[in-house]
């Protein structure tokens, strides 16, 4: 690619090159520019003349800086990547039963959504009942989710929790870990979608408590788990909700690094090592249809990742500047009309993240735009990674599309895309400040508007909503599956018979200690948390002292 | 809402009484200046004053409606009712508008003794709307003892709050640096109380005291402003704050000479507005010559203005 | 009678926090001309009715993802309990068709399905408004 050619090549290079314009422009559609999602022009042909870059400055070899090609040098052929289907449904006993079917069907790792109540920071009894546990596990104590995790040999297990601020769920595990006689430090798993500031950008799913109070808490976490839980990952940075919100992927990828930051920051200034924290730092991203351009975006983000962590940060272990993430196929890409077509969207969404190189995947299910996933859609969700690694042999070759003078090109592009979005974040301040000035929501918020015009006036074709419509009849739109009413009762009273029979008094007495160390800056909050957690507390108990002592703010309205 | 005399006090009475819809509703004909709308205020004229208003501004990101949330709780607690208008700023391009400022006082907005009222600006510069302070009197009206104007929060311009409230205050985020300077023009002047919110932040201090720096440079009457600390969103400083209010309260005299004064203010400001109005409108021969005489320089501003204002009264009073 | 534009609140109530959806409508609805009240999530049905009266709104749109359509008749119920009759409430989001017509008998004037055109969701809400200003003329 570098080797510079001669004249009498370079001339008989031209002519074909001419040559090539013309048949083109003689042929092609429009001439209109074609942009990608994140607005990088996308050319009809790329040629060697589109990157010229240093393979070793630039690309260099996986496992080592500067990343571009893979973070591990063995990527998956060595170990391929843990399929790690999220679910959640009904109550314990379902999520189990659910959770040891997918385990025997492929799926290698854990990850545990709870009911949206959880997420508000309420128990069950605190809710409207005909919404609870219709897209997540109803789990609100140490019991719960013990039940949850029946089977799983936790000591072997990956859990992914997902569950922000304050890491209940966490707590949970670990108060039933111990029960069990599970040494803390053989767990391995992640917080996921710890990072609340994404949450408070871009889909407020999980916001419960006000920014500082969160940001005291999430740093707290961090320090916790990184000194009792060594090999967990109480960091998990979320560009996913972002780019569901609307973001383009440069922006989504952005916007979650300076979230990184921000964070990496945070844990500097509480006196923690980068080298310490930063290998326990995982990231979290959405993974859209646009297939080359989720592969470049992956890579420059490995790229960049490692340049901030070593020359920003300060970190000197390689295993600090490695980019660590979880891919989850994006849901907004998929369509109620005609949910089977969901299937090759999905499918090509995986093979981009593959391609890109992540270390764990998340693939919907087709009727994830109904409602909750159904087995038969989870089931076919699971296979398409199977199909992917074992059929079409993805993991045989590492980033096959390296060298590519298109992805080359492409990684170069959006890599400035994404500089140029976050020198914007830090001139206001980093990326804290740039949320409370609503800065993030201010972009992701044009970007869904800009995406929703592009559908609307055809420039974006989705297929069976714009274009290739049928007329489809009420049978093909099947009813949600909702849990069964009479096992949410039985749990409800289980649940109020737990309360009756523990000891009010140690419950008391932690959430005491609980709402005590939230007050007290040089008290570290999630240790409390866990207390309580083995003290028989509730989630909503938590959640409410914490509430009452940190603030529940209102998140800033940005249209 | 077609008014005759009937439903005209109908609605005066569901007002003094309280009545949530009709003071809704009622503050729909008077943000739209409907004929009802005015009959309406007019009739409730004379119900008015009761109310102390507090008008709240300060530039974006120093947590004003978490601090406005914060003092309706404290307001709430010791028992007052409490009526909160809340502007935001409509766009020029379409005019329309997102009103999504109520929500940041999320934890009292369902409380039986709140009452919160979104405006959208429509084009009017100065902070509030055109109709904001008639919006008040209807509150005031309905028997609210306590309002809050929150503005748009720009920063800079908004000394128009200073004639609808009793009380004012600013809320500044520590740190402001160049802000503070940019704070000066006007804001600063007007206010009765500067807080400065996040107060846990290191630099609140220095903010603090380069706040009473600027203050001593100035020489009060009957009150010095007071520079107060507060935390939002844990409520420190906020019960302090609620008592310096009611201490600017007992300064300004008596209720009675505290509506005055802004009743004052408030037709001189409606005075304004309305000769800006009728005087860009003229159409007439006399007003062309006027404006020529301007130009030549025969005739100074001072001079022009209270002869327009003439031209003004008289063509008003012929149509 | 004045013609001035429709006041809308743009709400999600249960416990769903996915806003894409609701913000893409809230702010073409502004640029059509309008003024809206935007809540963020997880509104309580009380909140939502007082809100709706002191803002004198014309409509309400309720965002909805997963089931939290499920008590918009609460809703419904919660605004006739407080004499607001003429205030039209209109769903948008992914509700089956069974549940559709729940709503449609429950008093929701229409439902909106992911893919609708926003165009229609603001012909629909000047419609409804004038409706109501009609009624309460």
């Amino acid at each position: 690619m570098n080797k510079p050619l001669e004249a009498g090549k370079l001339a008989a290079h031209e002519t074909a090159a001419k040559q090539w314009q013309r048949e083109f422009a003689a042929g092609a559609v429009s001439d209109q520019t074609l942009r990608n999602r994140s607005g990088v022009e996308v050319k009809p042909l790329y040629t060697p003349q589109d990157w010229r870059g240093d393979y070793d400055a630039a690309l260099g070899y996986p496992g080592q800086p500067p990343y571009t090609r893979g973070i591990y040098a063995s990527m998956h052929r060595g170990r391929t990547w843990s399929q790690r289907q999220l679910i959640g449904l009904g109550t314990p006993a379902d999520y189990n039963a659910r959770l040891l079917e997918m385990i025997a069907q492929g799926t290698t790792a854990v990850s545990l959504i709870p009911c949206n109540s959880v997420f508000r920071g309420y128990d069950m009894d605190e809710v409207h009942a005909e919404l609870l546990g219709t897209c997540g596990v109803v789990a609100n104590t140490a019991q719960h989710i013990d039940r949850s995790l029946e089977g799983v040999d936790l000591a072997r297990t990956s859990c992914a929790m997902n569950d922000p601020s304050p890491f209940t769920l966490l707590a949970f595990m670990l108060a039933a870990a111990k029960k069990r006689g599970v040494d803390w430090r053989s767990i391995s798993g992640t917080s996921n979608q710890s990072d609340y500031l994404s949450h408070y950008v871009a889909n407020h799913m999980f916001f419960r408590i006000a920014l500082p109070g969160a940001r005291r808490i999430l740093t707290d976490h961090i320090e916790f788990c990184n000194r009792h839980v060594p090999r967990w990952n109480p960091m998990s940075v979320v560009g996913q909700h972002m780019q569901q919100a609307g973001a383009t992927p440069a922006e989504a990828m952005a916007f979650t690094l300076c979230s990184a930051v921000q964070y990496a920051e945070d844990c500097r200034a509480r006196g923690m090592q980068p080298d310490e924290f930063l290998p326990r730092f995982t990231f979290f991203f959405d993974i859209s249809v646009s297939l080359f351009e989720e592969v470049a975006k992956f890579r420059a983000g490995r790229r960049i990742w490692a340049r901030i962590a070593r020359e920003r940060l300060g970190a000197r272990d390689a295993r600090a500047w490695r980019f660590k993430f979880h891919g989850q196929t994006s849901g907004v890409d998929l369509t109620r009309q005609q949910p089977l077509n969901n299937i090759s969207r999905v499918t090509v969404q995986a093979i981009a993240g593959i391609l890109g190189g992540l270390q764990s995947l998340h693939t919907d299910a087709y009727d994830e735009a109904l409602s909750c996933p159904t087995e038969f859609g989870a089931r076919i969700a699971v296979n398409t990674q199977n199909i992917l690694r074992e059929e079409a042999r993805l993991t045989d070759v590492i980033d096959p599309l390296g060298g590519s003078y298109y992805i080359e090109s492409l990684t170069d592009a959006m890599e400035r895309k994404i500089l140029a979005v976050m020198a914007e974040v830090d001139a206001a301040g980093g990326m804290y400040a740039a949320v409370e000035q609503g800065l993030p929501q201010k972009k992701i918020g044009a970007s869904a508007r800009a995406f929703q015009e592009k559908v609307e006036s055809g420039e974006q074709t989705v297929v069976g909503v714009n274009a290739y419509q049928v007329e489809e009849g009420s049978g093909e739109r099947e009813a949600l599956p909702v849990p069964d009413p009479a096992k949410m009762q039985a749990h409800l009273a289980a649940f109020a018979a737990y309360k009756q029979a523990r000891s009010q008094a140690a419950v008391q007495r932690a959430l005491d200690g609980l709402a005590a160390a939230a007050s007290d800056p040089k008290q570290n909050v999630f240790a409390h948390v866990v207390e309580a957690a083995e003290a028989g507390c509730t989630h909503g108990e938590i959640c409410a002292t914490l509430r009452r002592e940190l603030g529940f703010g209102q998140p800033l309205v940005v249209v | 809402m077609r008014m005759n005399a009937e439903s005209c006090s109908g609605a005066v009475a569901a007002i003094l009484a309280g009545e949530r819809r009709a003071l809704a509703r009622a503050m729909s004909a008077v943000e739209n200046e409907t004929a009802a709308g005015k009959a309406l205020l007019h009739a409730l004229q004379p119900h008015l004053g009761r109310a102390r208003v507090l008008g709240v501004t300060g530039p974006p990101g120093a947590g004003k409606s978490t601090l406005v949330n914060a003092l309706i709780g404290a307001w709430l607690a010791r028992g007052a009712s409490v009526g909160v208008v809340a502007v935001d700023p409509s766009s020029p391009f379409s005019g329309g508008a997102i009103l999504g400022d109520r929500v940041r006082m999320g934890e009292h907005q369902a409380h039986e003794r709140v009452f919160i009222r979104s405006l959208a600006s429509r084009g009017h510069g100065g902070g509030l709307s055109r109709t904001a302070a008639r919006v008040v009197d209807l509150l005031d009206a309905a028997g609210y003892e306590r309002i809050i104007v929150e503005t748009v929060g720009a920063g800079q311009s908004e000394v128009e709050v200073a004639e609808v409230a009793d009380t004012r205050v600013v809320v500044c985020p520590p740190g402001l640096g160049d802000e503070v300077q940019a704070l000066k023009a006007g804001i600063l002047e007007i206010a009765d109380i500067l807080v400065v919110n996040k107060a846990d932040l290191p630099q609140a201090e220095r903010t603090e005291r380069e706040l009473l720096a600027m203050l001593s440079l100035h020489h009060y009457a009957d009150w010095t402003p007071q520079v107060l600390r507060t935390v939002a969103t844990s409520g420190a400083g906020v019960a302090e704050l609620a008592d310096v209010i009611e201490r600017h309260a007992a300064a300004c005299a008596d209720q009675r000479r505290a509506h005055g004064g802004r009743v004052r203010r408030l037709i001189a400001a409606s005075a304004a507005d309305w000769a800006k109005r009728r005087i860009e409108d003229l159409a007439s021969a006399e007003f062309d010559r006027l404006c020529a005489q301007v130009r030549s320089g025969e005739l100074d501003y001072a001079s022009a203005d209270r002869r327009a204002l003439e031209l003004a009264l008289r063509s008003e009073n012929e149509t | 009678m004045s013609a001035q534009a429709p006041k809308v609140l743009v709400t999600k109530i249960g416990l769903d926090g996915h806003d894409r959806g609701s913000r893409v409508v809230a702010s073409y609805l502004r640029d059509a001309g309008m003024e809206v009240v935007y809540t963020p999530p997880w509104q309580d049905i009380p909140a939502v009715v007082k809100l709706a009266m002191e803002e004198d709104v014309d409509v309400i749109g309720v965002s909805s993802l997963a089931t939290d359509h499920l008590i918009v008749p609460k809703l419904m119920r919660a605004l006739a309990d407080a004499g607001m009759h003429d205030v039209a409430v209109i769903v948008g989001g992914i509700v089956p068709d069974a549940d559709e017509a729940t709503l449609l008998e429950a008093g929701v004037a229409k439902v909106f399905h992911p893919g609708s055109a926003l165009e229609n969701i603001a012909v629909e809400i000047r419609r409804l408004t004038q409706q109501r200003r009609a009624l309460n003329a």
